[in-house]
């Protein structure tokens, strides 16, 4: 038996079998609306359901008391009986395709902001800020104590009301029940102060009023972690006795363990690890506690491979692995297995999109899966179209490939033309800079479906209207991607790009200055890259912060490896010109503030402003389409076909996507396609 | 003077025919004693070999043909022929009738002499076989010349037609001592064996097919299966020695097809080579097993055959398909004597050879192949929820799921199977936990103990139960449950999937909604084909839910196995390809997009095929997709 079948084994906790090993944890995709998991959120974890999970946690940090806001990410509260009906709702939906179904429960205590929701201070163990949030608590009295207690039970009972197969509670990213652990935080000199017995006490009294709210038969959980890997935290050592101090009381039925946590910056990037980490990284904890404690192990951070996870289970690691952002990916990986179709799973690639962008206020959207969060509109299984087309695709990047697989799904005949002899477009680029590697992963999925699926790819093949006209297509739609803008400086023909820098065409010189004008990913690991080859390199960028509009998960990675590598950050600065002096540039930076000016003298200026579109072959096809090249915006945002008929070879529908348009990202890229191509 | 030549000369030659085949049938009248019906024999065996010899026979027209005219030609000339040695017969029109029949027979020889000489198929032995048209010829031509002559009155000189019989005598001599390690051994040794045949049962005057296994005695004090040739029944070697080497089995072999080390024929030739002593096969003539040089084996009728006559190999390279059995116009048992052969290796040597000892250490220690606990039989069906039979009691069917639970890909469609039972609204169970290996493969393994182990222990688990009738989705359970649990108590309907499911069709407790359209070639599973005779239900189970059915050259009873039967996954004998590769060349070359498949091990093996290929489908997912419960 191969180790992946590991995972089909069904797993027993006191009256509920879940049928196989796979589950997605807790988290906040901030799909919540007025503190309830509506239809939104429920579609989202029921494609997971359907797609053959055996247990889909959701409301990661679901909120248990007025003063832990629901607010930030669009949280779900269990703070008043409204939300059961919602659960029951909810819990009817994921029932029907035989998965069960938790949430996790907690009180964020310091790990929030006061002024969210309720304007009520947040709470913690002891005063002492949390970098990550900026926020300084109340020192809990003893009266919050048992107010918050009673608010844990009284969520506990509307679990059980509401139908779910049980809950966790959150002891784990620095949440009030490991800020009472911690002695990082925790700085009490009252009971639940001072030893390991007395700081574990507010989470065993929180315990014993849920267990006493819903019985023993009742399903709980604890997330927490296995190790806070810093200095003055927990150790693996405490994590193991508090393990076994709750199990053995029978408080948990299981253990969620991860590794780290998440008070700062970069131990957030860690305790969410990206691309730049191995697999698995911290599942060597898991795999400790275990052998000290008889309940199940559950664990989650960077499984993302069918494979990585069968051995977890099958050499005993853990009992059930959490493939979270891999079903954000791919919500129908365990049918895919079931199916046999290993080959068609699309892998989570580590990008960090959707975490991201929760923390920039967004909601989670997965970089190469349009469909996830969006299930209302957006199939996740392709149908077959009434109808045939003859489709001709320009472009073999993320949105030509996807526009390519999808019209092939529907059972159209789909010819694509890539210019290179190998698809991926931009990415192939992105994907230079050292740690960004695995974002190849995407393209190369798509490219295997949409070859799957019946799609011609004609590499090597450069689209004229000529050879499009000669597939007689009924739908053209192009997907040629833009060129890197030089920007409008003053002597920006002296400039250089990050993609001549990142391709190879322009060799790194000894001193460069790079220019951020997105604070995307592009100039940072561009910097990284050449840094890497020798180069002494400095980042100016008018943004406040290099990277500014990388998420929480990725930006402190890149932060870190330019420090470690020399790189000069300079923020606040704008290129206003370069000149040539010598066989050297000068670059003429101006201050967002003060307007002073500085200058470097460099061998090379790389500059990042993103991408202009490739449009020369749209404005040939434009007037001889039939609908000059015009897209519906209504029929495309509500989920309505194109209106422009096209019957035989009565003239071609010309539509064009993703960067071909505007510059922008894979994602939009992506979805373009994916939601254009779905009703074609 | 020419009448009384001749007939003496036909008598002589018979007598001396007929002293011969006396003495060779000591050598197999050497084996173990067999319960024969001698007498009904006798009396059904006209109706045999015009009813069921013939249906093999006739699968080859031509041959067909040419075997009544020669045959019949040749054996009317020796009836008529020693009547001239009476003078009162000596009259032109016994004469005339002669001359019919030596036409007749000519017209045959010189078509048995167009296939031995001109067309010359590869399965066609050589050697002796190679005289046979030339004999025929000789006998035919001369003494036809003769008959018409006297028919005449006698025209041509004395000496010319002396001549003639004496050419015809050397015809007739070649033909009827070939009873003798010739040609002709088969029409003696055959017709014995029709009247003597150990499963009667197989012919149209008993049930028309007998299939299963006889149960071994395992209480005895003597040998355990067949070591040497003197250890198989005195009726089985009989059948041995009826082999004419027509090569009808070696053309049907799927392993002799992927060149794996196994020719039926052959090892049929190697049991009647080891009825001689100090004998080897250095004067075989036709193909030998692939890869394996002439003249390397020998034995004797007490010596083993497995090692110095049969390689380990060719006995474990059989998947006990039946595809030998049902294209023998001798009616040879085949499969019979692999398992015996292999019960002896199993139970006396433990010589089982590859992945198939340890296969069957498991089953012993946790009764089932694969070693996993009983428990995790539903792990796969969690979400299902089925129900228990311990937890009823009863129910109308039960559901045997097979070793296949343990599988992912038949997980698949098993899951498919109980959906649609659902759909229909069926009242059914599992025996979950309390199912144990039906004990197939370890039987075919040779291990009898084992099976005997595992069918007492399921019988009595199944007789505790009230339940109407056994459906399965494995063709091997099927063919177990059915009919070799028979001798162990078990008797209930045992009814496979496919014609379960096509009876839900029709009886309107599922309606087709999505008709599947596209084009689909059926492969029959040798055990529920070539061993249950059920080749309609499946393919009308196809039609029903509209795909576009394409058949392939080899197909319902004569299908080509997919290498997955009687063990022959485990015991894993390499050959130039492998058995699933040519199955799936067959499924190619019908240009359907899906293979549908109704055996767990079928999808296993045709599933494995790697490359371009039509994909594969269990006919269970097939309907799930095509069909909705009725409104």
């Amino acid at each position: 038996m191969s180790p992946v079948e590991a995972l089909l084994r069904p797993l027993k906790i006191k009256h509920l079998t879940i049928r196989n090993r796979v589950m997605s944890t807790s988290h906040a995709p901030s799909y919540g609306s007025d503190g309830k998991p509506k239809e939104r959120y429920q579609l989202y974890h029921e494609e997971k359901a359907k797609g053959g999970i055996g247990l889909t946690m959701f409301g990661g940090s679901s909120s248990v008391a007025l003063d832990s806001p629901a607010a930030p990410w669009n949280q779900i509260s269990v703070a008043d009986d409204s939300v059961i009906p919602f659960f029951q709702e909810f819990a009817d939906r994921v029932h029907q395709h035989g998965a069960a179904l938790m949430i996790q429960l907690t009180h964020m205590g310091r790990r929030t902001k006061w002024d969210t929701e309720n304007w009520l201070p947040t709470m913690s163990a002891s005063p002492k800020r949390e970098p990550a949030s900026r926020s300084i608590p109340k020192e809990m009295e003893d009266t919050d104590i048992r107010r918050i207690i009673a608010d844990y039970a009284a969520a506990a009972r509307r679990c059980k009301e509401g139908g779910l197969d049980g809950f966790e509670l959150s002891a784990a990213h620095g949440h009030l029940i490991d800020q009472f652990w911690s002695p990082s935080v925790n700085k009490r000199t009252d009971k639940y102060g001072g030893s390991l017995e007395n700081r574990m006490r507010f989470g065993i009294e929180v315990l014993e009023a849920c267990r006493e709210a819903v019985g023993d038969d009742y399903i709980i959980g604890m997330r927490m972690s296995g190790d806070e890997l810093i200095d003055d935290g927990l150790t693996h050592e405490d994590c193991v006795a508090i393990t076994r101090t709750y199990a053995e009381r029978g408080l948990i039925d299981f253990a969620n363990v991860l590794g780290g946590q998440a008070r700062d910056h970069l131990a957030h990037a860690i305790v969410l690890p990206n691309m730049s980490f191995p697999v698995a990284p911290f599942l060597f904890l898991a795999s400790a506690i275990k052998r000290e404690v008889d309940i199940p192990i559950f664990h989650a951070q960077r499984v993302t491979d069918l494979n990585t996870a069968g051995r977890a289970v099958a050499e005993g690691h853990v009992d059930m692995v959490a493939m979270t952002r891999a079903h954000i990916a791919d919500p129908h990986l365990v049918r895919k297995l079931m199916e046999g179709r290993i080959d068609d799973i699309r892998q989570c690639v580590g990008a960090g999109y959707c975490i991201d962008r929760i923390y920039a206020g967004g909601d989670a959207l997965c970089i190469q899966n349009a469909a996830t969060g969006r299930e209302r509109t957006m199939p996740h299984v392709i149908p077959k179209a009434t109808e045939k087309k003859r489709v001709v695709v320009v472009g073999g990047g993320p949105g030509g490939l996807e526009a390519a697989r999808v019209c092939a799904e529907r059972g159209h005949s789909v010819v694509l033309f890539e210019k290179n002899a190998v698809t991926g477009g931009q990415i192939n680029i992105a994907a230079k800079a050292t740690w960004r590697e695995a974002l190849t992963g995407i393209t190369r999925w798509l490219t295997q479906q949409a070859a799957k699926s019946g799609a011609e790819l004609r590499l090597g093949t450069e689209a004229t209207p000529a050879t499009i006209e000669a597939e007689k297509p009924d739908v053209i739609i192009l997907a040629t991607g833009g060129h890197p803008s030089h920007g409008d400086v003053k002597g920006a023909d002296l400039a250089v790009t990050t993609w001549d820098m990142l391709s190879g065409k322009v060799e790194p010189a000894e001193n460069i200055l790079i220019y951020d004008g997105t604070g995307q990913h592009h100039a940072p690991s561009c910097a990284e890259f050449l840094a890497k080859r020798g180069a002494l390199v400095e980042i100016a960028t008018q943004d406040r912060m290099v990277a500014e509009e990388v998420g929480a998960t990725n930006q402190p990675i890149h932060l870190r490896e330019l420090y470690k590598l020399g790189v000069v950050l300079s923020p606040n600065l704008q290129l206003t010109e370069i000149y040539r002096e010598g066989n050297k540039l000068v670059a003429v930076l101006k201050n967002e503030f003060t307007h002073e000016e500085e200058e470097r003298l460099v061998d090379q200026v790389v500059v990042e402003f993103g991408t202009l579109p490739n449009e020369a072959l749209y404005f040939d096809l434009k007037e001889s389409s039939i609908n000059r090249g015009e897209m519906d915006l209504h029929a495309l945002v509500e989920g309505r076909p194109q209106p422009h008929k096209v019957n035989g070879h009565g003239g071609s529908a010309l539509y064009r996507i993703g960067d071909g348009v505007a510059g922008r990202n894979i994602h939009a890229a992506i979805y373009d396609a994916a939601r254009l191509c779905k009703d074609l | 003077m020419i009448a009384s030549t001749l007939s003496a000369i036909v008598i002589i030659t018979l007598a001396s025919g007929l002293a011969l085949a006396l003495v060779q049938a000591r050598r197999w009248r050497a084996g173990r004693a067999a319960d024969v019906d001698l007498i009904a024999g006798l009396k059904a065996l006209p109706r045999r070999y015009l009813v069921d010899v013939h249906d093999v026979v006739e699968r080859k027209p031509f041959n067909s043909r040419f075997h009544a005219l020669t045959a019949g030609g040749f054996l009317a000339s020796l009836a008529l022929i020693p009547l001239l040695a009476i003078p009162a017969f000596r009259h032109w029109t016994v004469w005339g009738l002669l001359s019919l029949a030596l036409v007749a027979m000519l017209a045959g020889s010189l078509m048995v002499g167009w296939r031995r000489r001109v067309e010359k198929p590869a399965e066609l032995s050589k050697g002796r076989f190679s005289r046979l048209p030339f004999a025929l010829l000789a006998y035919a031509t001369a003494f036809l010349v003769v008959a018409l002559d006297q028919t005449a009155g006698g025209v041509l000189p004395w000496q010319l037609s002396l001549a003639l019989v004496l050419v015809g005598a050397w015809g007739c001599a070649e033909l009827v001592l070939g009873v003798w390690k010739g040609p002709l051994k088969h029409a003696v040794h055959g017709a014995l064996h029709l009247i003597a045949h150990p499963r009667p049962e197989r012919f149209h005057d008993g049930l028309g097919r007998d299939t299963a296994l006889r149960p071994l005695n395992l209480e005895t004090n003597g040998k355990l299966g067949a070591e040497r040739p003197l250890d198989f029944d005195w009726n089985r070697l009989l059948g041995f020695d009826a082999c004419v080497q027509c090569g009808r089995c070696e053309t049907a072999c799927p392993a002799y097809a992927a060149g794996l080390p196994l020719n039926p024929k052959k090892l049929i030739q190697d049991l009647v080579t080891g009825l001689e002593d100090g004998a080897d096969d250095s004067s075989y003539a036709g193909n030998n097993h692939p890869g394996r040089p002439l003249g390397l084996a020998h034995g004797s009728p007490g010596q083993p055959v497995i090692g110095p006559m049969i390689h380990p190999d060719t006995l474990w390279a059989c998947t006990t398909c039946r595809a030998c059995v049902q294209e023998c116009p001798m009616m040879i048992e085949h499969v019979d004597a692999v398992i015996d052969l292999r019960r002896f290796q199993t139970l006396e040597l433990g010589a089982t050879p590859g992945k198939a000892a340890g296969v069957l250490e498991e089953l012993k220690a946790t009764d089932n192949p694969g070693g996993q606990p009983l428990s995790r039989r539903l792990d796969w069906a969690v979400d299902l929820s089925l129900p228990i039979l311990a937890d009823q009691d009863r129910c109308d069917v039960l559901l045997w799921l097979g070793d296949g639970a343990f599988d992912l890909r038949t997980q698949r469609s098993l899951r498919a199977l109980v959906l649609l039972l659902r759909r229909a609204g069926i009242d059914f169970a599992v025996l979950g936990p309390e199912e144990l290996d039906c004990g197939d493969v370890a039987r075919r393994l040779g291990d009898e103990a084992t099976f005997q182990d595992l069918a007492r222990r399921n019988v009595s688990t199944l007789r505790r139960y009230a339940f109407s009738r056994i459906v399965t989705a494995d063709p091997h359970a099927l063919h177990t449950l059915r009919h070799e649990y028979k001798p162990f108590g078990l008797d209930v309907p045992v009814i496979h999937h496919t014609a379960f499911l096509l009876d839900l069709l029709q009886a309107g407790k599922l309606t087709v909604t999505a008709a599947n359209g596209t084009s689909v070639t059926y492969h029959d599973p040798c055990y529920l084909g070539r061993y249950n005779g059920e080749i309609d239900a499946p393919r009308a189970l196809l039609d029903a839910i509209g795909v576009e059915r394409v058949e392939m050259e080899r197909s319902g009873l004569r299908s080509s196995c997919c290498g997955g039967g009687g063990g022959a996954p485990l015991t894993d004998v390499a050959g130039k390809r492998r058995i699933p590769d040519v199955r799936m060349d067959h499924a190619r070359a019908t240009g359907a997009a899906t293979v549908a498949v109704a055996c767990p091990n079928c999808a296993l093996m045709l599933e494995g095929v790697v490359g371009s290929r039509p994909q594969v489908a269990e006919i269970a997912e097939l309907v799930l997709a095509a069909t909705e419960s009725p409104k």
